[in-house]
């Protein structure tokens, strides 16, 4: 019992600690790809350093919500660690406190803070990232949910662990068109919520920018605390993607520290797969205009509707 | 009927074949381009001559080898170069003024599939793994002639709608192929000597339309010439 809250622990400390390394490798493979040497894999956590040693400075418009935003964000990100799989596929302690709906909602919770903070000091940039925010979420909201319908249709179960020991037991379940089509949906619907290429990425560039334009008034501790949550999303997002969708292999079922030390070495060589492939999308696809930011979510909702109708023939 | 006792195996191989060759359909209706068209087509039609192979094979059709290889062949060479003949003579490259947007297409592409799925539901009465196939088969020979009217009704040019003509066309092909798979071989020939009358016709049009009207897109034919 203690063993598995130790464990339980851990998965959040790795979700915290290896957060800002997936970023920094996506951003270092990125440059290699374009021939440049790009920074270092370490600098996130050099930048997250410098900002946590710095002065904050608060605009005079900043009610109470500019200061609790960061907060609640970061601990939205806390909190979903403890309910997916991210280092041992057993149930643990606290793990069946939330389905998967219940983690999606913590996710978006996060969000929304930051979007209400966007909006509160009433800087003009901070009110065109809410809303783009908002516009955004309501075209992959809907993807969300269909995919977290279908994939509980597929394991007749809601919780990620059992739809994690569904794939590995039935392989006529992974292999299997609904799995397939969630699969593509839910790719679909990661370069949209980690800000990746054909939406946007996380430029300074006025017209493009969504995630910076909302926390463009933060500064210092604050700042790092924004940055360091979203980094977390990133690497909560490739979790559930790796262990609950595509690769539900190479997770330590006993709980010795041996195995959890493997299961943090298979957790990297995964995400180092799906960054790729991240990185490749990023290379050979254009930034959309701003009105063309439907197609992909548009096609990820055909996805998650074809999933959800194949799931019901076989 | 062969369907009677088909595996679990079998039905999986059959529902990935139909099931990929209706996201060729969905390619179709999200794309600009006119050439990605023609590839999705062309790519499409290689999948259902396979999907006809695999049936020959599993239910014991040698002719259905012959039907397979005479569908990669026109369906999937023949027709595809001709179009693209077509395509490379228009001074066109791709849909500008769609009625629906791709990404509106896409989603009431996808209405259409569930709408699709529900009267093949209503049409099955086995509750075994054949029923589960006939309702595949059913709901994606559906779907893709919904799909196909789709292209028809919210395309402009001249060669999107011969393709959603073709795309419907696939989609009966493709559920025969499934449902009815001792169909006589001469039907199947006689179709798809049709379908090579259709697309030289709609070069001569094309040819026409350019020469006389200078444009393939319908929205342009408006017009009455006296």
């Amino acid at each position: 019992m203690t063993d598995d809250i130790v464990l339980q622990i851990f998965q959040v400390l790795a979700v915290l600690l290896l957060a800002p390394l997936l970023q920094g490798f996506i951003l270092k493979a990125e440059e290699r790809v374009q021939r440049s040497r790009g920074p270092s894999l370490f600098q996130p956590y050099r930048d997250l350093w410098k900002l946590f040693h710095k002065q904050s400075i608060v605009p005079e418009s900043a009610s109470w919500i500019y200061f609790t935003a960061p907060i609640v964000a970061f601990t939205a990100m806390l909190i979903v660690p403890i309910l997916i799989p991210v280092l041992t596929d057993r149930p643990l302690p606290l793990s069946d406190m939330a389905d998967m709906l219940g983690g999606g909602m913590v996710l978006t919770l996060g969000s929304f803070a930051i979007m209400l903070a966007g909006l509160d000091s009433g800087n003009v940039y901070g009110g065109i990232g809410s809303s783009r925010t908002a516009m955004l979420g309501i075209l992959a909201e809907p993807i969300l949910i269909l995919v977290l319908v279908g994939i509980s249709l597929l394991a007749k179960a809601m919780l990620p662990f059992v739809v994690n020991h569904t794939l590995l037991s039935r392989p006529s379940a992974y292999w299997s068109p609904t799995h397939v089509f969630l699969v593509l949906a839910f790719f679909a619907l990661l370069l949209v919520e980690t800000d990746r290429l054909p939406i946007h990425s996380s430029t300074h560039i006025e017209i493009y920018m969504i995630d910076e334009a909302r926390i463009l008034e933060y500064s210092g501790p604050l700042l790092a605390l924004l940055k360091w949550a979203s980094m977390m999303k990133q690497f909560i997002l490739y979790t559930i993607f790796c262990n609950v969708f595509l690769l539900p292999w190479a997770m330590a079922q006993i709980g010795t520290p041996l195995g959890e030390v493997g299961s943090v070495l298979s957790l990297l060589l995964k995400f180092l797969l799906v960054a790729t492939a991240v990185v490749v999308v990023e290379t050979v696809q254009s930034r959309l205009r701003f009105y063309r930011y439907q197609e992909p979510l548009a096609a990820g909702f055909l996805f998650a509707v074809l999933a959800i109708v194949s799931s019901q023939l076989i | 009927m062969f369907l009677a006792h088909v595996s679990s195996l079998q039905a999986s191989i059959f529902s990935l074949l139909a099931i990929f060759s209706l996201l060729l359909a969905f390619v179709m209706l999200g794309s600009h381009w006119l050439r990605n068209y023609v590839y999705a087509f062309a790519a499409e039609s290689w999948l259902i001559a396979i999907l006809s192979a695999v049936v020959g094979y599993f239910g014991g059709y040698p002719e259905l080898y012959v039907i397979a290889v005479l569908t990669a062949l026109f369906r999937g060479l023949v027709l595809p170069y001709l179009l693209m003949r077509i395509v490379q003579r228009l001074n066109v490259r791709r849909e500008i003024h769609a009625v629906l947007q791709p990404s509106a297409s896409l989603v009431v592409g996808a209405l259409l599939v569930m709408f699709a799925f529900v009267i093949a539901n209503h049409m099955n009465f086995q509750a075994s793994t054949a029923g589960q196939v006939v309702v595949l088969a059913l709901t994606i020979m559906l779907s893709m002639k919904l799909l196909g009217f789709l292209m028809l009704s919210v395309r402009d040019e001249a060669i999107s709608q011969i393709l959603g003509l073709l795309v419907l066309e696939n989609g009966i092909f493709l559920g025969s192929q499934i449902l009815v798979p001792g169909m006589p071989m001469l039907i199947e020939i006689v179709i798809l000597f049709d379908l090579l009358i259709v697309v030289a016709c709609f070069g001569m049009l094309v040819r026409f339309l350019l020469v006389h009207a200078g444009t393939t897109s319908s929205r342009q034919l408006k017009r009455l010439v006296g």
